[in-house]
């Protein structure tokens, strides 16, 4: 593509007073830029139509050197076809700078440096950016959804599919549709007053699937193979059918906690006597309640406790709230009593609790400790510290204890040793986990055809990995979403709500697929990595790293990717040690020529220059929002955005260092157990491969002290120009980079 | 310790026996009844607790616990409770259904109650004067006129400001009945006839 390049200059929101524009049409004339205009206000109707009539007029590639690119999107969109970079004068060099002559009409010397730098970067990224071609698969893109699992958040998220107009293929593993709905004898109250419990609802559900012609069911199946990639899954059935689909909702519940494994606490298996809440359920569902005349349930059997599942499975006190009320309703004489150690009531269910309350059930608050369960002349008695009377007290004359037992990951062969593991000493707990991972591994709902192995990754409980709050039913492979219970404990009402979101998000990723287009967090992104192959060493390091499976490998190491599986997060690129991975827009060489256009003043001048890589998502809006709310900091300071923390490729910091450029520092999300980062591993990984920067440094005989990775979340506005001012006053101890002037 | 057992018929007879009884069933068990009590340091149990103990069974405890006619009808829980829990009524209610039992909680209470019920029957007003002095002598004679001695200072005051009128002792001289004294006293044996207990 030839490209017409045009640099438009704003003099707005103070940039016109602070800067000398005479020096900066300069410096864009030395890169490259030789047609420079500047307006008053680049963000008016007027100043757009300025930029509008050059694009008619042939330019393609604008670089508008005024405001954050995070603000005035709309404005300076010019099509996918018109690159525009943006050099953020304002927040990067204006707002955040001090200059030394305040109030004067001729520019700070520092500030202008920085604006000057920041053009120049620009001009170089311009220079090296393409216009994103989407890509195709070579296939006709398939938009089909494959439901599996047909329980409550299965069928629901195939009539939702249906309903949006995709066909959509139900995949069950048992005979008939229903999963554990099916197995209940009522719901807890869903709807207001929250005061009757209500029938499951199956039979009308099913019956509406069994009507619908876009759903095709496959009862007695399960999925032998997943290959492929959004746009394009090849599935196999274990009956043997095949089929092609664009997205995956994998919505396979839950399995209850072990009871065996309560039995030296609370007595299971000692009496008939004592079940467990899924027991409860069956008898309620063959009408098996009416005899009981006095009926105890022990919350959180099982449940927050360090030696059986630590969390909280959040739908067991409102089960007990429910089989209790079912066990009034068949015998209102009845003795109930619950006794627990917080009653957890999300949502409504708070009302279902005083239901319960008002229908005479007896709650009694216990400590950490089981109650006692014990025996005498066929029935059972209970003994157990009553914290509300401050005292032990007994229930005898019992006919039944139920455990409210948890809900766990549906995979038989999750071991409970990650979930142990969480007190352990960190070296024994990897060990266990890495066992664990392992055993879960050898058993699959999907059995993807994945380089990293067939399951959804999971996170600490074994649970499939996704953000909880701002992308629930997102995995970590690209095009499968999670629906229900397979991905944390939940109420029916919820499972439905999920099963919904699940599908349409499905449906949109088949269709951004089909686009060639990122699914999120990069929503719309055109560009996807390209492999130079010929140069390529089958290192696997590609393969490996990419948080999202999106690479497998043909049996010769070499890397095969499937764009569509892919985030554009620039994991890859930031892994490979021989810089073959590059987007149209973004690359190994564009970033390097970056951090190589800086001018490095000479040691002499006392002026030493800090580049930090800040990735796009968390830390520059937060750099941006310190800007705006008036912190200052060292006019020494370079920012480059990056994609992802995980795309930082080595040898940039190498360029930086030998270019005489004092400091790096790499600005990234949180990572870890409670991860922020959008790419999931990246900034995990840049910590990794940062840890391992001393070789090159002593390469290069410089201090480690040079480079730091620091973590910076949305709202830490306040830490940035701390951190700075901190790094500031260490490279100045270190003293000035000896590569300056080579 | 001391293991208790947990008795169904006690709650049941509250829910049934007690005004508004029932509502012990929706407790929750927070406590704010109990901190929000202004005489929460006077309370041996506070009415979170006489809630417990009522689903417990503990009909000794309930039933003897002064606190159920500590209660003076602030108002402050009932109108704090979460739950709506009318705390008043089935502290009154308990105390009530305690008498009825011909079990007295708390006797000064008892005592006070008789004082103001025959002033109410006998005159058709609360006299003032005259209550307090009954309530006092019920001690005994030596006892009631130490007591009206530690109130001197009360009465000196309420009598210069003409809030309380001069008696020499109870009935000296007698307080004026109302005008239609006959018409309220039948009244009142209706009241009485109707009350499942009675205060003295």
């Amino acid at each position: 593509m030839d490209k017409n390049q045009a640099c438009y200059l704003c003099k707005g929101c103070g940039l016109g007073e602070a800067l000398d524009f005479d020096n900066l049409e300069e410096v864009l004339g030395e890169s490259g830029v030789s047609e420079v205009k500047t307006h008053d206000a680049l963000c008016s109707p007027d100043g757009v139509a300025l930029i509008q009539a050059d694009v008619d007029g042939g330019v393609n590639a604008v670089l508008i050197g005024a405001c954050s690119s995070r603000v005035k999107t709309d404005e300076f969109n010019f099509g996918s076809q018109v690159i525009v970079e943006r050099a953020s004068l304002r927040e990067q060099a204006l707002m955040c700078s001090e200059a030394e002559y305040e109030g004067e009409e001729t520019a700070g010397e520092d500030r202008q440096m920085l604006a000057a730098d920041y053009l120049r970067m620009s001009a170089v990224k311009l220079a090296k950016s393409n216009v994103p071609v989407p890509f195709k698969l070579e296939l006709e893109p398939e938009t089909a959804l494959m439901v599996v699992g047909g329980g409550v958040a299965g069928i629901n998220a195939a009539l939702a599919g249906a309903k949006a107009g995709v066909q959509v293929y139900l995949v069950e593993k048992e005979a008939a549709l229903g999963g554990f709905l099916g197995k209940m004898a009522k719901l807890a109250p869903e709807t207001p007053p929250y005061q009757e419990l209500e029938d499951t609802g199956l039979e009308e559900l099913v019956a509406q699937v069994e009507a619908d012609g876009k759903i095709k069911v496959y009862t007695g199946n399960t999925v032998d193979k997943t290959a492929g990639a959004p746009g394009n899954f090849t599935v196999t059935l274990s009956g043997g059918d095949t089929f092609r689909c664009g997205a995956i909702v994998q919505a396979t519940g839950w399995l209850p906690y072990e009871p065996e494994k309560l039995a030296d606490e609370l007595a299971y298996g000692s009496n008939p006597g004592i079940i467990t809440n899924v027991d409860m359920e069956a008898k309620a569902k063959a009408g098996e309640l009416g005899g009981l005349g006095a009926v105890a349930f022990i919350q959180c059997a099982g449940s927050r406790d360090q030696n059986h599942l630590p969390y909280c499975s959040a739908v067991c006190c409102t089960v007990s709230l429910k089989q209790a009320m079912m066990v009034k309703e068949a015998n209102p004489e009845a003795a109930v009593y619950v006794i627990y150690k917080d009653i957890r009531t999300p949502g409504q269910s708070e009302e279902v609790y005083r239901e319960a309350q008002r229908k005479g059930v007896v709650f009694i608050r216990r400590d950490e400790d089981y109650p006692k369960i014990s025996e005498s002349g066929g029935k059972l008695a209970i003994e157990t510290m009553d914290m509300t009377l401050n005292d032990t007290v007994e229930i005898d004359e019992l006919d039944m204890v139920v455990l409210a037992t948890g809900l766990k990951p549906n995979n038989p062969k999750v071991v409970d040793a990650p979930l142990v593991a969480l007190g352990m000493d960190q070296e024994a707990a990897k060990k266990l986990a890495a066992e664990s991972k392992a055993a879960c591994d050898s058993w699959s709902v999907l059995n993807l055809q994945y380089r990293q192995g067939p399951n959804l990754p999971t996170l600490k409980y074994a649970y499939p990995d996704s953000h909880f709050i701002c992308f629930p039913y997102e995995t970590r492979r690209t095009g499968i979403y999670t629906a229900g219970t397979v991905r944390r404990p939940m109420r029916v009402s919820q499972a439905v709500e999920d099963a919904t979101g699940a599908a349409l998000k499905a449906i949109q990723a088949a269709h951004a697929a089909a686009e060639g287009v990122a699914v999120h967090p990069r929503s719309g992104d055109m560009s996807f990595p390209e492999f130079a192959m010929q140069r390529c060493t089958q290192c696997k390091r590609c393969t490996e790293e990419c948080p999202f499976g999106a690479i497998n490998e043909d049996e010769k190491a070499n890397p095969l990717p499937n764009p569509t599986r892919c985030r554009r997060c620039g994991v890859c690129m930031g892994a490979c040690p021989e810089r073959i991975i590059s987007f149209k827009n973004y690359s190994v060489d564009m970033i390097g020529s970056m951090i190589k256009s800086i001018e490095v003043p000479e040691e002499d001048e006392e002026k030493p220059r800090v580049i930090i890589l800040a990735c796009e998502n968390d830390a520059l809006p937060a750099i941006d929002m310190a800007a705006r709310k008036g912190h200052k900091w060292s006019p020494y300071i370079r920012f480059i955005p990056v994609r992802c923390l995980g795309s930082v490729n080595l040898v940039w910091i190498a360029d930086a260092l030998s270019s005489g450029i004092d400091g790096v520092m790499l600005f990234g999300c949180r990572h870890g157990e409670d991860y922020q980062c959008h790419f999931i591993k990246g900034s995990e990984l840049a910590n990794v491969r940062m840890s391992k920067i001393s070789e090159t440094l002593d390469r290069l005989v410089l201090e480690s002290d040079r480079v730091r990775v620091e973590e910076i979340s949305f709202n830490e506005v306040d830490r940035v120009p701390e951190i700075i001012a901190e790094f500031m006053e260490t490279i100045e101890e270190v003293g000035p980079n000896p590569y300056k002037g080579f | 310790m001391a293991t208790k057992a947990y008795d169904k018929s006690f709650r049941e007879e509250v829910y049934q026996n007690v005004d508004s009884g029932e509502d012990v069933k929706l407790c929750m068990q927070c406590g704010v009844c109990g901190i929000t009590c202004p005489l929460r340091d006077e309370m041996t149990h506070g009415p979170r607790q006489l809630w417990s103990l009522i689903r417990a069974g503990k009909r000794d405890e309930v039933m003897n616990s002064p606190d159920i006619m500590l209660c003076t009808s602030c108002y402050s829980c009932k109108v704090r409770c979460p739950r709506g829990v009318k705390v008043i009524d089935v502290m009154h209610g308990l105390a009530h259904y305690a008498l009825e039992q011909g079990i007295v909680p708390r006797k000064e209470t008892s005592k006070f109650g008789k004082a103001f019920w025959d002033s109410i029957y006998k005159t058709g007003r609360v006299d003032e004067t005259e209550v307090p002095m009954r309530y006092t002598m019920m001690a005994g004679p030596i006892h009631g006129i130490f007591n009206m001695l530690e109130m001197m200072d009360i009465g000196r005051a309420l009598l210069s400001h003409k809030r309380m009128k001069f008696k020499i002792g109870p009935g000296l001289p007698p307080s004026k009945k109302i005008k239609g004294m006959k018409g309220l006293k039948k009244m009142l044996n209706k009241a009485k006839a109707m009350s499942p207990g009675k205060e003295g």
